[in-house]
């Protein structure tokens, strides 16, 4: 009796498992997401309690904001997102279609920029493409003339490619490498030459996930704020430093109308995509790769050299974006003030875990509290993002208006979102006249889920949109609930976009600074980005090596989450 | 209501340690209201050490993150165990993110302040807080026995709340090694328009960085506040590099990318300690001057103890203490007792006159300026 009643229970359970994580998505976003930003851009049209434009047309009507500002974030955004999918798209290429060694290695070491803090960047770019960068010295080996790219508008875009380069990257790999080879072999066998095979049948698959990519990096580098100002300098200020210079000096109305001018570009931005993204269904995708080549042709034709050419161009290309910077890095952590080898910046962080005061960050703590938020981002956005990406994908009226909004922690200020959950969470809400406050680490775990399962979704939707329904529906002719047949038939199908999506949110946890600082109860539950940002001084040793630490932990963990996430999809 | 609470010692080891916990010493915030009423305490608590229950109060004091966290040296840690070993109370840092702006903003909010002091404020901070609040914030600090002790002239707010504990002098840190190796900085404000100083200074966003909004003061000083947008048109015009914050300008300096650099006129401080070469770390003072930007310390007007938080600020002007904070902040001290010891008086240097806008002036203009500046500055 109790086992049927337990069976039944869990089958009740299992009809309504996507209903129920939609349920626990919608309350958390609406917690650590809608309500806190409402309270903030509630200024921008309340003053003293009543309803008005005034603030938001003031900006509208500015020449100043709307040209200079507004239309300037808008042109750098767009050249940033040539400049990543210019970057991003050859790696795709190289990922999905090529072996050689280290392939997997690197293809999750991709993720590193996602959680390097912005001063970290800056560091690594001054002394790449700085007057006396490794850039001029190799220029001036070979007898080149330097180049001045700091504190110019090239220099952000360049960053902004490092940041969202990868992003493309991944997206795309994961589209890539989940076209179906069937359909490629079949054109051909029809007589389409191997050019027009890829624009009529791969191109169609991928360009979702480059509408992704794009869209993504578009909504990313239009919100960009310090790498702004430690790359290019107050000249090229953006709209998020004026957002940032507002709030900081409490002028709210005006820091709220600017935010929410800039939400709802992000916001239209998507809802376009979006609309496009929905347009593209098309039947058939299994998982049946495509072969992969040698990057080294077995024969040296003319294409085939070519092609190795170019493959040797876009490395040197990487090397010098990413590598070069990284490295650079790396090498400051242990330079000392007098330009020598030195161990005492890693020294300063042992004897910060042996001695520091419990006020002060530590090293350890940092790096246990940033994996174990991972870990919990891991456990709680997946799920999140893959039924939201099942909801995207099912027909239904207001549906794009749910996408929309679900997409929206992508297209808000971080700094507003900041402002919002010091003032909806941390001061505390009065209910029936008990102050209730939501801090620590489930907070924290929250707020990085909110800000990480878009990236699962909009991974996994693209995928779920190319399989075909009718999977679905024989499954669940046959007595399948919705559950099982989305874990038994849909998941693994569309695999490698949860595990591409996984990985974001890992890294987005381990990356998060804004929300972070503000919800951390102490010193207790600091991150590591927080601990790179505290070891900030006049000599930037301590800090590099804290950032080198970050990258370590991270690397590995990521290592980790891709073979890991790879088997399990296997199996 | 306050919701201070105090350890009870009765309650032995284990139930500290879980307070502890959620107190979160230095952090963000304390939560003290989240662990609900059974830390909430009314027990008045004497500021003059224990109580006969046995219980010490706590003493809560806000401040910006590198006064106890910095990776050279921090005042922080030394004052908490020196004030607790002489007083039977304990002292708790917290480190909001925004700093002063955390208190504002609880404030606004209608929440108490949840501290009892606040370390590190400037007579910019105490203009903003004053524009933004009905309420006060702060109290005038009263009966202070050292209080003739501090150098009048660092005195920056005319309603006796905030009570400086050091200074700081604004100031171009200057390579001299840069380029053939005789880089001299130029004198005056009008020298850097010079062409030979074009692309050369690098400086700081004024509406977020410390160093910047006082170098952007300093100019406005010197140019008046008539002269100084079109002075900051030609800087820009000579290609002056304005970045985020005074971290990613000093980064960009000690890589090269130019010869000058605005920042604290202490700079050969933290070189004599690495080992750094002097030649790069000259200072300049344009126009024999150095805007002085003096910190201060203020009481919450809702503070639960402030006799208490009456008594650390005393502490913090005692000779002795005043010396340790100026070396450990790398700052001067801000009373006329206090003596530095001689290898910090001799790399710390103090301009030949020290300039600094008075709260009044500053009152009803600070925002304006900047604004003006920021819109001038971003036009593209």
């Amino acid at each position: 009796m109790s086992r049927v009643s337990v069976r039944r229970v869990a089958r009740v359970l299992e009809q309504r498992l996507l209903t129920l994580v939609a349920a626990l998505t919608a309350v958390v976003l609406l917690v650590l997401f809608y309500y806190p930003v409402a309270t903030v851009f509630a200024d921008a049209v309340l003053v003293d309690g009543r309803l008005t434009v005034e603030p938001i047309a003031t900006i509208l009507t500015s020449e100043f904001y709307l040209v200079d500002i507004i239309w300037f974030t808008a042109k750098q955004a767009f050249y940033s997102t040539l400049a990543s999918l210019a970057l991003g798209l050859p790696a795709a290429w190289l990922f999905s279609r090529f072996e050689f060694r280290g392939r997997e290695t690197l293809r999750s070491l991709t993720i590193l920029p996602f959680v390097m803090p912005s001063i970290m960047v800056a560091i690594g770019f001054v002394a790449t493409f700085g007057r006396n960068g490794t850039l001029n010295r190799a220029l001036s080996a070979v007898g080149l003339p330097p180049v001045e790219l700091l504190f110019t508008l090239e220099a952000i875009i360049v960053a902004h490619a490092f940041y969202n380069a990868p992003l493309v990257a991944r997206v795309v790999t994961a589209a890539w490498e989940s076209v179906d080879a069937r359909t490629v072999e079949t054109a051909r066998s029809l007589g389409a030459n191997p050019r027009r095979a890829f624009r009529d049948v791969v191109l169609p698959q991928l360009l979702p996930s480059i509408g992704v990519g794009a869209t993504l990096t578009f909504i990313f580098t239009f919100a960009s704020f310090p790498i702004v100002l430690a790359l290019g300098g107050f000249q090229l200020a953006t709209i998020e430093v004026f957002v940032y210079s507002r709030v900081r000096d409490l002028a709210y109305a005006e820091a709220a109308s600017l935010a929410v001018i800039e939400t709802v570009i992000s916001i239209t931005l998507t809802a376009v995509y979006l609309r496009y993204e929905a347009s593209q269904r098309s039947a058939g995708g299994a998982a049946n790769p495509l072969p992969r080549r040698s990057v080294v042709p077995s024969d040296w034709t003319p294409k085939s050299t070519l092609r190795t050419v170019g493959i040797a161009g876009y490395a040197l290309v990487v090397g010098l974006v990413f590598v070069v910077p990284i490295a650079s890095m790396i090498l400051a952590s242990v330079t000392g003030g007098d330009g020598g080898f030195t161990l005492a910046n890693y020294a300063f962080l042992v004897e910060r875990q042996a001695t520091g005061a419990s006020f002060q960050v530590k090293p350890l703590p940092a790096i246990l509290n940033s994996l174990a938020f991972a870990a919990g981002t891991l456990v709680v956005a997946v799920p999140m993002g893959v039924v939201m990406a099942v909801l995207t994908t099912r027909r239904y009226r207001g549906r794009g208006l749910i996408d929309v909004l679900s997409m929206a922690p992508f297209a808000v200020s971080g700094i507003v979102v900041g402002l919002g959950l010091l003032r909806g969470l941390v001061f505390g809400v009065d209910v029936l006249g008990t102050r209730i406050r939501v801090t620590g680490a489930l907070a924290i775990v929250a707020a990085h889920a909110v800000g990480a399962y878009p990236f699962v979704t909009r991974n996994v939707a693209p995928l779920f949109a190319r399989l075909d329904g009718r999977l679905v529906e024989s499954a669940r002719s046959l007595g399948a609930t919705r559950t099982r047949a989305l874990v038994d038939i849909e998941l693994p199908l569309v695999w490698t976009g949860v595990v591409a999506g996984a990985a974001f949110a890992v890294a987005i946890s381990i990356g998060e600074f804004d929300s972070t600082i503000i919800l951390a109860e102490g010193a207790g539950s600091y991150t590591m980005p927080i601990a790179v940002e505290r070891f900030l001084g006049r000599r930037l040793g301590p800090a590099t090596a804290m950032g080198c630490l970050l990258l370590l932990v991270t690397s590995a963990s990521f290592l980790v989450v891709d073979r890991f996430g790879g088997r399990w999809g296997e199996l | 209501m306050r919701r201070r609470s105090f350890l009870k010692a009765a309650g032995a080891g284990g139930v500290s340690a879980l307070l502890a916990g959620c107190t979160g010493t230095g952090g963000e915030q304390t939560t003290t209201e989240a662990s609900g009423d059974t830390t909430e305490t009314t027990t008045a608590t004497t500021t003059e050490g224990t109580t006969a229950g046995g219980e010490s109060p706590t003493l809560t004091v806000g401040t910006y993150g590198s006064f106890v966290d910095a990776p050279s040296s921090s005042p922080g840690p030394w004052l908490k165990e020196t004030f607790e070993s002489e007083f039977d109370a304990t002292l708790e840092w917290q480190t909001p993110d925004s700093g002063v702006n955390y208190y504002i903003e609880r404030a606004l909010q209608g929440v108490e302040s949840g501290a009892d002091l606040y370390v590190g404020l400037d007579a910019q901070m105490l203009v903003r807080i004053d524009q933004k609040l009905d309420e006060a914030l702060f109290s005038p600090a009263e009966g202070l026995s050292r209080a003739d002790e501090v150098n009048e002239q660092l005195n920056f707010d005319p309603q006796g709340r905030a009570v400086p504990y050091d200074t700081g002098y604004i100031s171009l840190v200057y390579n001299e090694t840069y380029g053939d190796g005789d880089f001299v900085a130029p004198e005056t404000f009008d020298g850097l328009l010079e062409s030979e100083y074009a692309g050369a200074l690098l400086a700081q966003n004024p509406t977020s960085s410390a160093t910047g909004q006082a170098f952007l003061l300093h100019t406005i000083d010197a140019k008046g506040e008539d002269g100084y947008l079109d002075y900051w048109a030609s800087l820009k015009e000579n290609d002056v590099r304005v970045l985020g914050d005074w971290e990613d300008s000093y980064n960009a300096y000690s890589n090269g990318e130019a010869p000058m650099v605005v920042s604290y006129s202490t700079d050969q401080v933290f070189a004599a300690e690495s080992g750094e070469d002097m030649a790069k770390h000259q200072i300049r003072f344009l126009n024999d001057e150095g805007y002085a930007n003096p910190e201060g310390m203020a009481h919450f007007a809702d503070a639960s103890n402030p006799d208490l938080a009456a008594e650390f600020m005393d502490f913090m002007l005692r000779p002795e203490v005043q010396a340790e904070i100026a070396v450990r902040n790398v700052q001067f001290p801000a009373t006329t007792t206090a003596e530095l010891p001689e290898d910090f008086a001799q790399y710390a240097q103090e301009p030949p006159e020290a300039v600094t806008f008075s709260y009044d002036r500053l009152q009803n203009n600070l925002s304006d300026w900047t604004d003006a500046w920021a819109r001038e500055f971003a036009r593209k």
